[in-house]
């Protein structure tokens, strides 16, 4: 047999790499071609937010406008109110749908029995595939002054409440419908993380006579932590959309104060005048904030687990 | 389980279940409602005294829709779409996935095609730009309209990814002393050890593809194209905006009657049938789903 | 490695742009080398392709659909032509967007009907539609000349450019005031007068103590009467929009939403008048004393609807149609119901109500379409001999049964209506006269009122049908109201200004819009002061454009 000298063996490693560099590149090569056609080509539609679009003269035939539509944006008397808004909504849902996902996640667990682990797993997911347009009318009907919740609360000796018409109530009421519709299907993730933690760490943590509580915090938690700051990632891109279908179908003028958001603006603005171009500048916005929101947090995560999020 | 026979884990663990049954009823509740809805009088509905029970029972409603030539059409097409774009998505997104799993020192443009994915993921165009580049390609009143325009879904890219960053080296290393080529370590090794993740990311497509109304109003043209839930929403009228959008007395009557909604109600239990039916059978495989995406060596 | 693969990644994306750049631009001019063979008669069957409007439930006949339906063979044989469609959505916001894809790809139909006067003149000041002065001229019939001519112009100035026809409108014909629908069985139960002397007329004070009488009365036992209630938008500006407040506002001389010339020849927006402010103090009031919905604001339709149908509210403010697709489901809950409407009148006496806009949607035809004449002979068809020539319904009888049945209106090439201003009280007339026996059945002249004056005689010898019950409704007692106040001349008319979108509103008008509401439902729920909280809004209004607003409709007036 011959021995490989060094320099051969650096090559057959080079042309080994050439090789499946080529490989790569074939493998990448389909995803990225639908990406280009579907994804890249179309985003050409972004100059639009620095024209007047009129859909009769094209994209290529619109005017200029420079940064007019940024400038609109920032002008809007009321972009103050909407953007606080929207960003207590998004965060509110954000945080308390992704503890109550992963608490659920981690109680279901629990559950020995396999029927009923299995059918409130199925139930705790329908509510997700229900749109705002149906689920509204179930909301409204719950909380509204004749609502089962006011029976609830009059028969317990508590003041009615009109939940969708008062300030105090409607944030609370957007944040905790959403929460409520999404938390089983978001759980389906979290459950999965934990039912690959190593049974043996729970084992061994028990024989040392840790409770259950120290178990979950100890064990548990860090085990699903790489799912939970990537999903913590992927939220927060959407930090700047608190849900137009859901907020459009229950609020109303009586509570713009503090459930107008961002979407909701952005449409009834749409209502005069077809405005295309305003439309495709709130969108890049929000873009450039989520592109800072993920890059941020994936520094975060390398620092924090030593393994990028991508 | 050692504790289990102690008095505080009993407490604990009916505590639990009580929790989550009453979280499953909670969720329950909408759907049962919604039941209840489909199998009362219009009239009732209307009134709004339905709550969980149907109140003048009738199937009607589902005697109707078993009559909706449209709605099985639109049914039918919206199952080949989700077959089609499931395989699709599935063909596109794992050797993305696996390609993406490799460092920057075996794969120099790894960072490259990351960022333009993620790239993709975060800024979008808007809907006139794809839909002029749909129409160019001429599949307008496709089904490829439906399906191609989302075939790469980015975020299950980066899922997948997780999960593979964390099947052992070593089952990789030793096809490849074997002299297996890439294509063959991620068909051989990757994919049969990647089958749990798979399952969820086959669910998210699956549950997309079959909820999205959108696609089918922009590219589909003709109504009888429509994929089922863009048939349905075109169902749910909004009475508020008919009226005020000067339509004539004959048209409201003829839109007011559908407000029928036990007959929408109807065709929305019967729209989540088949991902209630897919479920269970994906169910099986996420259960040790998603994990190993999240242990990394 | 790197620089080569992004260089080609790049290319690729150029090289398609540079394609799409090409299809996109390519598909226009050739509108001149029209006119020419459509001269003299032989054009063969010409292909044409529309953008349909649909709607939920068009009620087909088995087997027919949009591109293929009784009215479609109908026009097909008639002008020898091939009707496709290029694209169907529901009106609407989905209709709408196809029609703004169909722009942005350049790929306008033959014909469609557009929503907006912003989107026609899009069209015009790109010259993508055909001058129709021509055609129009030359072959529309008499009969739709005489309802175009019968708003008085204002129909065809509205689509007049620099002299230029570019769309037949669809015509929108007053209807009277905002009405409002009382329970009579309920006051009839109670022994209450609604109205004492009979003139059908009621002012405020009677309207509110109606309301209280019902509130105290609770005959349905629901625990909860609301006296009245509006929905969350509380004005609008057309007249008769179910549950607004529009008529109460009417009747203390305001025009929310409305622009006109005031008594002092001063254009006026009628939100921000001291009448509007009164007004509003008024339905405060009302508020406090729980006349008005605590929940006013919050309402949406279907609340709504659900409180009138569970006998939870007993007066309804509407329009005359109200009955046929809204309190039938009163009716279908509790056959006992009865409603009789009334009109709010001001402090003089007089019914104040403003003119509808004369034209809703406009029907274009492409520049590059070689026959713009058959738009026109279309409109001949359909909205003159298919209502007034007997024959061509006898040839074809399945457009009668299309009639009859109520196969929705989106079935025919156009959805749009082209009646003459006073189309309703001249169509009821014949209704009461053969109902009367003055007249004949056969003397109705529109198939729909026909089936109509069926379902009423049906419901007269008893068949308790919910049909009879609404048409009697909504014809025999609400277009009934309205022939009364033309005869009894309690009409005040106003004359509002519908401006074309200015530049300010493009930018401000939304925000103004919830300014409007906002502050408003902020008065009425007592979240703010009348005086302070009004005079806010006011200055408010004026200051966040407004005012510039004010100024470029008058420009637009002057021109």
């Amino acid at each position: 047999m011959k021995v490989l000298s060094r320099k051969e063996k650096t090559q057959a490693r080079i042309a080994s790499r050439r090789k499946d560099t080529l490989y790569y590149h074939g493998m990448v090569l389909p995803g990225m071609l639908f990406l280009a056609i579907f994804s890249y080509l179309p985003m050409m539609g972004l100059i639009m937010a620095f024209q007047d679009f009129v859909p009769a003269k094209g994209i290529f035939g619109s005017e200029f406008v420079g940064l007019k539509h940024f400038k609109y944006m920032l002008q809007l008397p009321d972009i103050g109110r909407v953007v606080r808004n929207t960003l207590i909504i998004a965060l509110g849902k954000i945080i308390l749908g992704m503890v109550m996902a992963i608490v659920f996640a981690i109680l279901l667990n629990e559950i020995r029995l396999k029927f009923l682990k299995k059918s409130v797993q199925t139930i705790v997911y329908l509510p997700h595939f229900l749109s705002w347009v149906v689920l509204a009318s179930v909301v409204i009907n719950m909380f509204n002054i004749d609502g089962s919740v006011n029976q609830i609360f009059s028969a317990i000796g508590l003041n009615k409440v009109n939940f969708l018409g008062s300030s105090q109530w409607f944030r609370k009421l957007i944040i905790g419908t959403d929460v409520w519709k999404e938390f089983g299907y978001n759980s389906v993730i979290y459950l999965a993380a934990i039912t690959g933690i190593d049974p043996g760490l729970h084992e061994a943590a028990a024989i040392d006579g840790a409770s259950w509580w120290k178990r979950v915090w100890h064990v548990t938690l860090p085990g699903m932590l790489p799912i939970i700051l990537l999903m913590a990632a992927m939220n927060l891109t959407s930090v700047l959309s608190a849900g137009f279908d859901q907020i459009f179908n229950l609020y109303s003028p009586v509570v713009y104060e503090v459930g107008d958001v961002l979407d909701t603006y952005v449409y009834r603005i749409g209502l005069v005048g077809r405005q295309y171009s305003f439309g495709t500048a709130v969108g890049l916005c929000r873009s450039a904030v989520a592109t800072i929101l993920l890059v941020s947090t994936n520094k975060l995560t390398k620092k924090l687990t030593n393994q990028s999020i991508f | 389980m050692l504790d289990t026979k102690s008095k505080s884990a009993k407490i604990r663990n009916l505590v639990i279940y009580c929790i989550v049954i009453f979280l499953g009823l909670i969720c329950l509740l909408p759907l049962v409602n919604i039941l209840a809805i489909s199998m009362s009088g219009s009239a009732a509905v209307t009134a709004n005294k339905v709550g969980l029970t149907p109140v003048d029972f009738t199937m009607t409603a589902y005697r109707r829709i078993l009559e909706d030539q449209q709605f099985w059409r639109s049914f039918g097409i919206s199952v080949v779409r989700v077959v089609l774009t499931l395989v699709l998505n599935l063909v596109l997104i794992i050797p993305l996935a696996y390609v993406m799993t490799r460092s920057k020192r075996e794969f120099r443009a790894r960072n490259i095609y990351m960022n333009l994915l993620i790239f993709a993921m975060l800024f979008n165009g808007g809907m006139i730009p794809t839909y002029i580049v749909v129409k160019e390609l001429h599949l307008l009143n496709t089904i490829w309209a439906l399906i191609l325009p989302g075939a790469v879904p980015v975020f299950s890219v980066i899922l997948l990814m997780n999960f593979f960053y964390g099947v052992p080296k070593a089952l990789e290393e030793a096809a490849i002393v074997d002299g297996a080529s890439q294509l063959q370590v991620l068909i051989k090794i990757m994919v049969p050890c990647a089958k749990p993740a798979i399952a969820t990311v086959s669910l998210f497509s699956i549950v997309g593809s079959w909820n999205d109304f959108l696609g089918g109003l922009i590219y589909m043209q003709k109504v009888k194209d429509y994929p089922i839930m863009t048939y349905i929403q075109s169902l749910s009228i909004d009475l508020q905006e008919l009226v005020n959008s000067s339509m004539n007395s004959a048209a409201l009557e003829n839109i007011a009657e559908l407000s029928n909604k036990n007959l929408n109600a109807a065709k929305i239990v019967v729209a989540v049938i088949p991902l209630l039916l897919i479920y269970p059978f994906l169910q099986r495989y996420l259960i040790s789903g998603i994990v190993m995406g999240s242990v990394k060596e | 490695m790197i620089n080569r693969k992004k260089a080609g990644a790049l290319l690729l994306v150029l090289s398609l742009t540079a394609g799409l750049t090409a299809c996109g631009g390519s598909e226009k001019g050739t509108a001149d080398q029209s006119t020419e063979n459509a001269e003299n008669g032989e054009r063969g069957t010409v292909e044409i392709s529309i953008g349909r409007q649909t709607t939920a439930n068009p009620k087909f006949p088995e087997g027919d659909s949009y591109e293929d339906n009784a009215y479609i063979r109908m026009v097909e044989e008639e002008l020898d032509v091939d009707i496709s469609d290029a694209f169907e959505a529901d009106s609407g916001d989905d209709y709408n967007r196809q029609v703004s894809l169909a722009l942005s790809a350049g790929s306008l139909p033959d014909m469609m009907k557009v929503a907006t006067k912003d989107e026609l003149t899009e069209l015009y000041e790109n010259e993508l539609i055909a001058d129709l002065t021509d055609v129009y001229n030359n072959y529309a019939s008499d009969y739709i000349k005489s309802i175009y001519d019968s708003f008085g112009g204002r129909a065809l100035e509205d689509v007049t450019y620099d002299g230029k026809i570019m769309a037949l409108p669809a015509t929108s014909s007053d209807a009277g005031p905002g009405m409002f629908w009382v329970r009579s069985d309920w006051a009839e139960e109670m022994g209450l007068k609604v109205d004492e002397d009979g003139d059908r007329c009621v002012t405020l004070d009677e309207v509110k103590n109606i309301a209280q009488a019902f509130i105290d009365a609770d005959l349905e036992n629901t625990g909860n009467v609301v006296g009245m209630t509006f929905d969350s938008r509380m004005t609008t500006n057309t007249s008769d929009t179910p549950f607004m407040m529009n008529a109460i506002m009417y009747a203390m001389g305001a025009y929310p939403r409305h622009w006109y010339q005031n008594e002092e020849n001063e254009l006026t927006y009628g939100s921000v008048t001291d009448e509007m402010k009164e007004a509003v103090a008024l339905i405060r009031d009302w508020y406090e004393e729980g006349i008005v919905d605590p929940q006013v604001g919050t309402r949406t339709w279907d609340d709504i609807t659900a409180l009138v149908t569970k006998g939870q509210c007993g007066i309804i403010f509407g329009s005359w149609h109200t009955p046929d697709w809204l309190l039938n489901n009163v009716y279908a809950l509790d056959n006992e119901a009865e409603f009789e409407p009334y009109v709010l009148v001001d402090e003089n006496g007089k019914v104040n109500c403003t003119h509808y806009k004369a034209t809703g949607e406009y029907l274009v035809v492409s520049a590059e379409f070689e026959y713009p004449e058959i738009a026109i002979e279309i409109l001949n068809l359909i909205y003159d001999d298919m209502v007034n020539s007997d024959e061509l319904l006898e040839k074809y009888p399945e457009v009668n049964t299309y009639l009859n049945t109520g196969v929705d209106g989106t079935a025919r090439p156009f959805n749009m209506e082209v009646k003459s201003n006073t189309y309703l009280l001249d169509e009821y007339a014949q209704l009461k006269a053969a109902l009367e026996g003055t007249g004949k059945k056969e003397d109705i002249s529109t198939a729909e009122e026909r089936s109509n004056y069926d379902a009423i005689m049906a419901y007269r010898e008893g068949n308790e049908d919910v049909t009879g019950w609404c048409k009697i409704h909504s014809r025999c007692k609400g277009v009934d109201l309205l022939t009364y106040l033309v005869d009894k001349d309690l009409y005040n008319w106003i004359s509002p200004i519908y401006p074309e979108t200015t530049t300010t509103m493009e930018t401000n008008w939304s925000n103004l819009q919830t300014l409007e509401v906002e502050s408003l439902i902020k008065i009425i729920t007592g979240a703010s002061d009348v005086d302070t909280g009004f005079e806010e809004f006011r200055t408010a209004w004026y200051d966040q454009g407004g005012e510039m607003i004010l100024k470029e409709i008058e420009e637009q007036i002057a021109e």
